[in-house]
């Protein structure tokens, strides 16, 4: 792409300035305008994919995590993961190890990034699930509505996550966290919704959550 | 104040033991009585769509040209411009004397400080990674800045805007309750000098320790000498004093997942001689609604029922009664309450700004800023949150989903438009 724009401006130097007539002008920049364009999208996307380089080495080359408390984002909604980005960004969600991957990112990027993990395909973890557990989560959830916000599905939409075949040993810690009041930059209303639970209701909640297709 | 922690943790160890014990259902109906943060609705009572959700507040500023400025409807006479723009998150305003505008957020953990230089609004982040600092004060020089759990102090914030250095930390002396959720804490000096201080109920419905929760307090500046001063409030998130009688009316949101149509929420006024009175959540609702989930005799006996009713799920968040000079005289004394607007209706309600005329105990609403709601698509434009009455006379309101704010003028004394824009 660089070597194209390179050729059509040479060309447009390249004696052809001296023809009086006008009428290919609008052409050449035309040409070199989209030459332009498409340097600077390659530009964009050698740069994001150097980024999304950065996330899959824990999160998972399609974006689903095989690796033990790291979150899958593969087919989570865009907007989730652009806020999330975004906070860890501004030092309200603070995650030490994401805090120098964060730091520097463009709001374009994050939106670049949130896209690009929003597209891929969410699969299982592959950790076992127990299916008594996810029965009893099942009713934990109707109890807790977790359908309203996350979908009957758990596939998540605007600023709430996909659950359905997410990672269970991830979902146990955050379910913890927020239980706690130990999580930082959420809405509080998962704090309300899972106070006074415990460890095992989060267990059940977990199984069943990652079962979900 | 009792540390609550101890009999939360008790509860809830009990609450979980019955949950195993009985089976999930039937513990909800037969949980253990006391207080209890286990949200306590009914999932199949309500009738309503089941996939209502909060809406998103965007971290992102929305462009000075798509800021829904030209759908805001008022009385006549009186218009609305953008008055700062590009803070996103925008809620609790705060005037320090040398003119500063300080604002609060929630989720995004900013207070943005809007100063006026060459005619043309500035803001920039003052602070930031703080846990939704919504509770704003201004006094003798120093912002107060409340956010979950935290209490800070700035002295002499306004000479120090581009540093505002480390904060006087006043957290333990307020020894407000460690839980998290409606929490956001809403704060503002009285008449008499005191800090009153919002604590919500960390539940949708669920019986709270009125020691602890779903109170207003006041305090002394330094965190001392604490009273509550109204009990049996599910969240406020704004109140005022009338100019006149000095009593204190405060928002409170109801409850959800009860219907589309209420408990509507309610204005509220505490009399004169009844600080420390109690408002009946999570028995009594509204004009004495009992509550269809937690049960008990005489639910609504001795409870202060609401100055007016504010709609159903229609968040009625900032209060201000108007004292200027700009608005015509009728104006005088009329309250304001910015209405944020529902989520968990199935037809949206709210998105205003509306006003009331406080007559003895009771008040009656009428429209005063519409139009950032299409009842025909359903569909919001903007969410008013907080008011702020400038020197002039000119009302602020902040728009959280668009981060930014709009001036309200009356007549010729509107002055020039000096929106900047960037």
């Amino acid at each position: 792409m660089g070597r194209a724009a390179g050729r059509s401006e040479s060309r447009a130097s390249n004696g052809v300035m001296h023809v009086s007539t006008a009428w290919w002008r609008p052409l050449a920049l035309g040409l070199a305008a989209a030459a332009f364009c498409a340097d600077a999208a390659f530009a964009e996307t050698a740069a994001l994919a150097e980024r999304i380089r950065s996330c899959t080495a824990c999160h998972g080359e399609d974006g689903n995590s095989s690796t033990p408390n790291i979150p899958s984002l593969a087919g989570q909604p865009e907007f989730f993961v652009m806020n999330q980005l975004f906070l860890m960004r501004e030092g309200v969600r603070r995650i030490e190890v994401m805090m120098p991957l964060v730091k520097d990112l463009k709001d374009e990027e994050l939106t670049g990034l949130a896209k690009h993990f929003a597209r891929l395909e969410a699969k299982p973890s592959g950790e076992a699930i127990d299916p008594a557990l996810a029965q009893r989560g099942a009713d934990l959830a109707n109890l807790g509505r977790c359908g309203s916000c996350h979908l009957p599905n758990l596939s998540g939409q605007e600023q709430m996550p996909r659950l359905a075949k997410q990672r269970v040993d991830y979902m146990i810690r955050a379910l913890k966290e927020f239980r706690d009041d130990k999580r930082s930059g959420a809405d509080t209303q998962m704090t309300a919704v899972v106070i006074g639970l415990r460890d095992p209701d989060l267990a059940a909640l977990a199984h069943y959550a990652a079962s979900r297709e | 104040m009792t540390k609550s922690i101890a009999t939360r943790s008790a509860l809830g160890a009990a609450s979980a033991t019955a949950i195993l014990a009985i089976g999930l259902t039937a513990a909800l109906a037969q949980a253990p009585p006391g207080f209890s943060p286990i949200d306590r609705s009914n999932p199949a009572a309500s009738g309503q769509d089941a996939n209502m959700r909060p809406h998103p507040t965007p971290p992102t500023p929305t462009p000075l040209e798509q800021i829904p400025v030209g759908k805001l409807k008022l009385p006549a006479g009186f218009k609305a411009e953008v008055w700062s723009h590009g803070h996103p998150g925008a809620r609790t305003m705060v005037r320090g004397d040398k003119g500063t505008i300080f604002m609060g957020t929630r989720v995004i953990g900013r207070v943005y400080a809007i100063t006026e230089k060459d005619g043309k609004r500035e803001a920039k982040v003052l602070l930031q990674g703080l846990t939704q600092p919504n509770g704003l004060a201004f006094k003798d020089g120093a912002l107060y800045v409340f956010a979950i759990n935290k209490v800070l102090r700035y002295d002499n914030i306004e000479s120090k805007l581009d540093n505002p250095g480390e904060p006087v930390e006043l957290t333990e002396k307020f020894n407000l309750p460690d839980t998290v959720h409606h929490n956001w804490k809403y704060v503002a000096f009285g008449p008499d000098g005191k800090l009153y201080v919002q604590v919500g109920s960390n539940c949708n419905i669920c019986e709270v320790n009125p020691g602890t929760h779903g109170q207003i307090r006041r305090y002394n500046a330094d965190g001392s000498g604490m009273e509550i001063v109204a009990r049996g409030i599910r969240n406020t998130v704004g109140f005022d004093w009338h100019p006149v009688t000095k009593e204190l009316w405060f928002t409170d949101n109801g409850r959800d997942w009860a219907g589309n149509d209420g408990p509507q929420d309610e204005l509220n006024r505490i009399p004169k001689g009844q600080e420390g009175a109690n408002f009946g959540f999570p028995y009594c609702h509204a004009n004495g609604i009992a509550d269809p989930d937690i049960k008990r005799p005489n639910p609504c006996a001795g409870v202060i029922l609401p100055a007016a009713l504010t709609g159903p799920h229609s968040a009625g968040l900032g209060v201000k009664f108007y004292t200027g000079s700009m608005f015509p005289k009728s104006y005088q004394n009329v309250g304001f309450i910015a209405r944020r607007g529902s989520w968990n209706r199935e037809k949206k309600f709210g998105y205003d700004v509306v006003m009331f005329k406080a007559q003895g105990g009771k008040a009656t609403l009428s429209p005063f800023m519409t139009g950032l709601l299409d009842e025909g698509r359903n569909e919001f434009y903007g969410r008013p949150v907080y008011l702020l009455q400038m020197p002039d006379g000119a009302m602020l309101v902040s728009d959280e989903q668009n981060g930014a704010i709009y001036r309200i003028s009356y007549g010729a004394s509107g002055g020039p438009q000096r929106v900047s824009r960037q």
